[in-house]
Order: C-alpha cells, then structure tokens, then sequence
C-alpha cells in the first residue's frame, strides 16, 4: 500500500514538473489548452458539417466530444513513445520507478483534458443540451485512462529499443484518428464498423457520445468491451515494460 | 561488522558499436540508409569483488573510462549486471553526474520538490526539510529562480544539498563531493560524517587524490574494469601515482 503510494505521489510530482515545463516561456501558456483543440474543432465543423455531418444529430457536439477524446489519446502517446529517451540523464542517474514517466505523461495530458471537458460543457449548454450524462464520464474516464496507460506502457518501452517506432507511431495514430468516426458516423459502412469492433477508440467515443449527447444506454456488449480491452491493454503495458526496462538506462 | 555493501565477482559488459574488418558492399550500403551501426559485447567490468561496511567512506580511484562510473550504476540497480552477486542494504542514494532529476527550466523550490519525490520523499517530509536544503545549499532569495540561471556552483550545492537531505544510507559519490567553496566543503564533509557515523556508508569515486586521502581508509584501484588494487589509501594512491608515472615515462 505504502508502494503503491509513494508510486502515485511520484507521478504527481512529475506531471506537475512536465505540466508548467510545457508552459514555461509561453506568453498564452494554459490558454493553448482552449485555443487549440477550439481552432481544430472550428475547422473540421467548417468543413464537414455540410457533408458527412449532414446526417447526424447535434454535429457540433458529436463532433467536439469525438476530439477531445481522441486529442487525450493522440497526447499522451504520442509524449510517451519518446519518454524514456528524453529522460535519458534521470534514468541514468537514479534508480526509481520508470513506469512512473508513464503515468506522469498520462496525468500531464488529463489536467489539459480537464480545460477541454470545460469547452464541451460551455457548447453543452450552448446548444441547451442535458448536462446529466456528463455525471457518467469519470466511470468511461476511468476505464479510458487505464487503456491509455497500458498503450503508453507498451510505446514507451519499444520506443526506448527502436528509433523508428516514433516515426511509425506519427503515422499510425493519424490513421487510427482517420478510421475513427470522429468528424463522420460509421453507420451504414459495414467495412469499416467491422474495422471499428477491433478499435477500442471506437468503444469509447460512441459509449461516450451515446451517454452524454444523446441521453441513451449503449448496448451492454460495448461497454464490456470497453471495459476488457482497457484491462488488456493494461495487462499487455504492464508484461511489456517489465520485460524491457531492464536495459533502459543502457539505451539512453 | 555488518556489510552496507557486499558485491562479488561482479561481471557487466555493454553492446558497443566497434569497426567492422571486412566490410561487404552490401554492409557498406545499408549502414549509410540505417542509422544502426554494428555492435559488439564488451566487458566493462570483470570480478569485481569488493565490501563495505556501516560505517566506512570506500575510495575508488582509476583513469578516466576504467568503470568507475558503470561500477556505481551497477551496484545501485541503474544498469543490470550480467554475472556476480551484489547485495545493499537501506536506501541507496547515487550522486552520478549531478543529475538528481533536476529540470534547468523550472525554479529552485519546483525542482526541490521533484527531485526529492524521485528520490523517495512524501510532500509533508519536503516541507519539512524545505528550508534545510535551501539553508545548506547557502541559497536563500533564490527559491523561484529557475536553475537555468545558476551557476554550476549554486546547481551542484543544490543537488548535493538535495541528495544528503532524502536519508541516505548508502552514499554513491562520482566526482561531486568535494564542491563549491571552502566553507561548503568542510559542511559537506561534516554532513556525511553525520551520515557515517549513524551507520550509513558512502563510496566516493573522484580523481582528486587529496580528497580520498582526507576521507577514505579504505581505497579501491580500477583499471580497464577490473580491481587491480584494494587496501589502506595511502598505500594504494602511493602505487597508483608510482604507476602514472612509469606510464608517463614510457
């Protein structure tokens, strides 16, 4: 329990150094947490609500929940696949829990999501939608984060043995964000709902839109699967980083 | 008495990149479009065997690339050996490079509180050693200075000021003790006499002579990975010197 402990008191401590680091020297600092995913969101509506957006109900908060959840995702791993690399001199240096950089990476990401979350909150009451749903999100939050945390585990530790695993990862994150019904609905593709069941983005974002948005219970099967592949990716990270971080401070 | 630290036939070799002989063509080719480059297993420390007990500052001395720093990472868990035994008891605290996980763009008081966390404190126990660390490291005024603005003085008190403030039991010393002024040198020594003689242990790697003489019985002499000498300082330092020189003259 101790362990367990001083393990999140370190992570704190870490995302809150990586925190104001990423801020230092900004002149709109925390603002970006805002502007950014508010300038992406004004473009995609610019350009698809007209098109693919046509057929869906409530677009703009279809659209705006689908980012941020995505953005969280695209965040913390894409700071986690170089991790243990750019913390090369603490590694060498002291012997301390390196899955804390991990779960450091992913908490950093979540205060910014916090800022995002308020955005969706302001067009939520914007367009006169029910704020009820909003009451479920920690329970997906929960389960999303555990999924995060076991893909960062995994990134990260290969990231430390293979160079090129930041450039694929640039590439594949773009197409995991292209394939999932992001800016578009699924509905009606059968190849790419099919595609989409192996997807667990997919799981969150449509458990997340389904409760918040638009009021309904998602089918039980999507929210087990949710829930397992969370716990697998989890698993996964957790096998996965053990096995390798044994030679991290060499490869630094 | 009891062993702080006991190692035996320590073995640790690394992957390193060396000239390959006979290149083919092929080879040639790939290695200009890879960034890899052809490795091979090193030795970099063979039978290392060595104690020390509670109580006792351990020297060791050698050139520069003979594993003295290695050595220390190996002991402390940092890289993991390939062969040997090694054995530590309570908390191991290494001082290698200056690096205590301190981030040059973030102030004195945020890097406190990091670098104390990453070497095992809770919040309320850095509050408390707060004003201490500051005290030590003589830089009071400078608590929302980022470090980037210190001089290389001001950042290793700070670190070494951090690194005795955490209860260290074990000490790991490569070529920061001994720092800064007169004055903050003899409060260092005085502080890891505090550390000594409450039982903890410490191993102080440096290339200053005169500074292992002062503070070590014991003395360790390492040459291309391996223990070529180990016994009372003076006599150790007196072969080592006798050596450099015969290098020199030859």
């Amino acid at each position: 329990m101790n362990r367990l402990k001083s393990f999140i008191g370190l992570s704190l401590a870490i995302a809150r150094a990586e925190f104001k680091l990423k801020n230092e020297g900004s002149y709109l600092g925390i603002i970006w947490y805002l502007l950014g995913p508010l300038l992406m969101f004004g473009l995609l509506l610019l350009i698809f609500s007209s098109r693919v957006g046509v057929g869906i109900e409530k677009y703009p908060l279809y659209l705006l929940l689908g980012l941020i959840i995505f953005n969280l995702f695209q965040k913390s791993t894409a700071d986690a696949v170089a991790i243990i690399k750019n913390h090369g001199g603490l590694i060498k240096s002291i012997r301390f829990p390196h899955m804390a950089l991990c779960s450091a990476a992913t908490l950093k990401v979540l205060f910014s999501h916090i800022f995002e979350v308020l955005i969706f909150i302001a067009f939520i009451l914007f367009f006169k939608n029910s704020l009820f749903g909003l009451l479920f999100y920690p329970f997906i939050l929960f389960f999303f984060l555990i999924f995060i945390y076991g893909s960062s585990l995994i990134l990260s530790s290969l990231g430390a043995y293979f160079s090129d695993i930041q450039n694929i990862w640039v590439f594949v994150s773009r197409l995991i964000w292209l394939g999932t019904p992001i800016f578009y609905a699924v509905e009606g593709q059968n190849r790419l709902l099919y595609v989409n069941l192996m997807n667990p983005m997919y799981y969150f974002i449509t458990i997340s839109r389904e409760i918040i948005i638009y009021s309904k219970m998602p089918e039980i099967w999507m929210i087990l699967a949710m829930m397992v592949s969370s716990l697998l990716f989890l698993v996964m990270g957790i096998i996965f980083f053990n096995k390798l971080k044994r030679r991290f401070a060499e490869l630094v | 008495m009891e062993h702080r630290i006991i190692v035996k036939n320590l073995y640790k070799e690394f992957k390193m990149g060396r000239k390959v002989r006979r290149r083919t063509i092929l080879f040639k080719l790939a290695s200009y479009f890879s960034g890899k480059q052809h490795k091979e297993k090193v030795g970099v420390l063979r039978n290392i065997s060595f104690n020390v007990k509670k109580g006792e500052i351990l020297g060791i001395i050698g050139r520069n690339g003979c594993g003295k720093s290695t050595l220390l990472r190996t002991i402390s868990g940092i890289y993991p050996k390939n062969g040997g035994f090694v054995k530590m008891s309570g908390k191991v605290i290494p001082l290698i490079g200056l690096n205590v996980g301190m981030q040059e763009r973030l102030s004195m008081k945020d890097n406190i509180f990091l670098c104390c966390s990453i070497l095992g404190l809770g919040i309320p126990d850095i509050k408390r050693r707060f004003r201490d660390i500051i005290t030590f490291a003589e830089l009071e005024g400078y608590e929302d200075t980022k470090v980037y603005q210190f001089s290389s003085g001001m950042k290793t008190r700070l670190a070494f000021s951090i690194a005795i403030h955490c209860n260290p039991d074990v000490l790991l010393l490569d070529e920061v003790f001994g720092v800064g002024d007169e004055d903050f040198r003899k409060r260092s020594a005085k502080k890891i006499k505090e550390i000594i003689s409450r039982g903890g242990s410490a191993i102080l790697v440096s290339h200053s002579l005169d500074l292992v003489k002062k503070n070590c019985k014991r003395t360790l002499w390492l040459e291309k990975g391996e223990i070529i000498a180990e016994g009372e300082t003076k006599k150790i330092i007196k072969e080592y010197c006798k050596s450099k020189s015969n290098r020199k003259h030859s």
